[in-house]
């Protein structure tokens, strides 16, 4: 008898969950998307750097790219393959919006997707250590700030960490709308 | 005293009326008793990895904070010191283990309960978003300081930004085992929201 009420109850909430669910989906497809598209314009916008300065010396360097710090090369590296990812990752969130009950694909997309932040997130906050020393320089170790030559370099690698950190908000989101549609009865 | 020796008595008689199939269980909730096997063992694990996340996070802040070096000659111009306080993404690092330390032991109570309720959706999730927060905070604050640790060990010379840790060996090794103390962090986050994940699983 209380069996078959917790039926009657389990299915009377199914059909409303569901469209959350194909709702979260349907969010998680769009996220995903937005996320692409920083990750794209971040890695493009480092990776098409090179400022030469309009004089020049025999000895001393007044080119710069972004490949002359290893750091924004990582930066480069790890925006292209998280972006390839969401790439090969969105036909997955498509098959999250025709089969909003698919549990293990869930898990292998959190999976995915907590390693990707990861990546991100390393590429982008060693960047803006990076590019925080080139505006601010460091005194006490001699290091001198480069952004007062390199104007439109400086310009272009910071604006580039936007699309990055802005990604890495979406992760954190896509995470959660995950966990959200798994926990769902 | 009573009523004391009442209910003492009345509870084995129960026991064994209920062993013995004649008398009703417990009040049944919305759903019947399940076991909690799997959902239990992974709560279980999750309070380990956090505890040994906690470690490493305090470990990182710790070595961070104590990385002082003082060369032993001086001249009346140089400066021969070096401390995590003069570079602004060290003491950012510290500042984020810290932090974050303080959220694992926080998020402890939140552990156990999910352990002693295998089928609570609601702390699972609770712990789920603030894990990634945390997770993103180690790994900034990791990558961050190991992007200062590359340029101390190598220098660059397109810039012109020489290596200290030639000089300061000491406050370099302190300061790469914090870097990677906190990259154990990080691992260890990543297992605790897969873990999350796989435990909010319907069936």
């Amino acid at each position: 008898m209380k069996g078959s009420a917790a039926v009657e109850l389990a299915e009377a909430t199914r059909a409303p969950s569901a469209g959350i669910n194909r709702g979260i989906s349907i969010l998680d497809l769009i996220l995903r998307i937005v996320a692409l598209v920083c990750t794209l314009g971040s890695a493009i916008a480092m990776g098409t750097t090179n400022e030469t300065l309009p004089f020049f010396t025999q000895f001393i360097r007044f080119r710069a790219e972004y490949n002359d710090l290893p750091t924004f090369t990582f930066f480069v590296a790890a925006n292209a393959v998280v972006s390839g990812y969401l790439l090969l990752s969105l036909p997955i969130s498509i098959f999250h919006i025709m089969r909003s009950g698919a549990q293990n694909s869930r898990i292998l997309l959190i999976i995915l997707d907590t390693s990707m932040l990861a990546l991100l997130t390393a590429g982008a906050s060693a960047s803006a250590a990076i590019v925080y020393l080139a505006h601010n320089g460091n005194a006490k170790a001699n290091w001198l700030s480069i952004c007062q030559q390199f104007n439109s370099f400086c310009e272009r690698i910071s604006g580039s960490l936007i699309g990055s950190f802005g990604a890495v908000t979406v992760f954190i989101l896509l995470i959660l709308l995950s966990g959200m549609a798994l926990s769902r009865r | 005293m009573k009523s004391g020796d009442l209910t003492t008595s009345n509870v084995p008689q129960e026991l064994s009326a209920v062993s013995k199939g004649k008398a009703p269980l417990l009040p049944v909730t919305a759903a019947p008793a399940r076991p909690g096997g799997w959902r239990k063992g992974i709560a279980i694990f999750d309070f380990i990895i956090r505890l040994c996340a906690m470690a490493a996070a305090l470990a990182a802040a710790a070595a961070m904070g104590t990385s002082d070096q003082t060369l032993p000659f001086f001249t009346q111009f140089f400066q021969f010191q070096a401390s995590y306080d003069d570079l602004p993404t060290f003491q950012f690092f510290v500042i984020a283990m810290g932090i974050v330390a303080g959220y694992l032991l926080l998020s402890l109570p939140f552990s156990i309960v999910t352990i002693v309720r295998p089928f609570a959706v609601g702390p699972r999730v609770l712990l789920l978003i603030f894990d990634t927060v945390a997770l993103t905070l180690t790994t900034a604050a990791g990558a961050a300081a190991a992007a200062i640790v590359y340029l101390a060990h190598n220098g660059n010379q397109n810039t012109n930004w020489l290596a200290i840790c030639q000089q300061f060996g000491d406050f370099c090794q302190k300061v790469s085992g914090a870097v990677v103390a906190s990259f154990i962090a990080v691992v260890l986050f990543v297992f605790l929201v897969v873990l999350s994940a796989m435990a909010l699983r319907r069936t």
